[in-house]
């Protein structure tokens, strides 16, 4: 049986609440409703990696961008249940499918988390009605590893740390138990682009771990 | 390039800026365009504005309005569908140009 995306998540404010969660394909309604109703906030917030992202272009560029390179993206929304029962957006994630794994030790492919957002919580508190934002890192990490499992790949995955997130970010991927790419690692050679240390993966058993911990809540 | 929401393969210059485009990001490694996208600079490089005339969905759903995603691999009708999906509806009709009908 195929792993299910996760269906709930810790509570940011409370950790022992879980928060429902529901996935959906990502469309360009969706992108215009995370820019339009939480861009101009988040573009406010300057330790926000994602301040100047505007979902509207990212979302036909990744899909045209990976297309010109033969492969695909898988861009999805994270709907959580606000006080009133209803959902809510509150996180997006772009994936790029079969692409090179970053341990060249191991040459073979993974997927690629190309573009991950979550919604401040605070926002989502204030002004959208949700008193139990979900914390939402580990479960679009856990997306990915999903994808990755199901389409053969074992739940390999990679990402880049965008610069704009600082220490901070790097902190974040850590935490979570991915594996950092050493700064004298090579990289793929199709990555075309300088190691500047800011590379995480997951291999087979951190994958594997990752997803299992999250397996009660699918 | 400017009216990408409005491609359409009678428009040649539209249709060459967008190749034009997509061929030169191509070149690019997803951790570049990362690095650009965050420093809100893509624009230069892929100058794809939404259109202003889209209205915006609301902010909450009911469960069952939700079309929960598959974990599984997806096949290329499906591809096919959510790239279509990723692009803007395109105008109402009465906003498009007036053709002449023949009698």
């Amino acid at each position: 049986m195929p792993r299910r995306f996760a269906r709930s998540a810790p509570s940011k404010v409370d950790k022992r609440r879980r928060v429902d969660i529901r996935v959906t394909h990502m469309a360009a309604s969706d992108a215009l409703w995370w820019d339009t109703r939480l861009g101009p906030k988040h573009a406010s917030m300057a330790g926000r990696a994602d301040r100047y992202w505007s979902w509207s272009m990212l979302l036909p560029l990744c899909h045209l961008v990976q297309r010109a390179k033969r492969r695909y993206c898988r861009p999805l929304v994270f709907w959580a249940r606000a006080d009133s029962g209803r959902f809510l957006r509150v996180g997006m994630l772009i994936v790029i499918e079969a692409y090179p794994y970053l341990d060249v030790e191991h040459p073979a492919d993974s997927h690629f988390v190309w573009f991950m957002s979550g919604a401040d919580a605070g926002l989502l508190t204030t002004e959208f009605g949700m008193s139990n934002p979900p914390a939402l890192g580990r479960v679009l990490l856990d997306s990915a590893i999903v994808l990755s499992q199901n389409a053969g790949l074992a739940g390999r995955i990679g990402l880049h740390a965008a610069a704009a997130g600082g220490d901070g970010l790097l902190a974040v991927y850590d935490r979570f138990g991915l594996i950092r790419l050493p700064t004298v690692a090579p990289l793929p050679p199709s990555v075309r682009r300088p190691n500047d240390g800011r590379f995480f993966y997951a291999d087979e058993p951190v994958a594997e771990g990752l997803a299992a911990a999250l397996d009660a809540s699918r | 390039m400017s009216e990408f929401m409005q491609l359409d393969a009678k428009a040649p210059a539209t249709l060459g800026a967008v190749v034009e485009a997509v061929t030169r990001l191509s070149t690019l490694g997803e951790a570049k365009i990362l690095e650009l996208v965050s420093a809100g600079k893509i624009a230069d490089l892929f100058p794809f504005k939404p259109a202003g005339d889209q209205p915006i969905p609301s902010d909450t759903v009911a469960e069952e309005e939700l079309v929960e995603a598959s974990a599984s691999s997806l096949n290329r009708k499906e591809r096919e569908a959510l790239i279509q999906s990723s692009l803007p509806a395109t105008a109402p009709k009465k906003y498009r140009p007036r053709t002449v009908s023949k009698r």
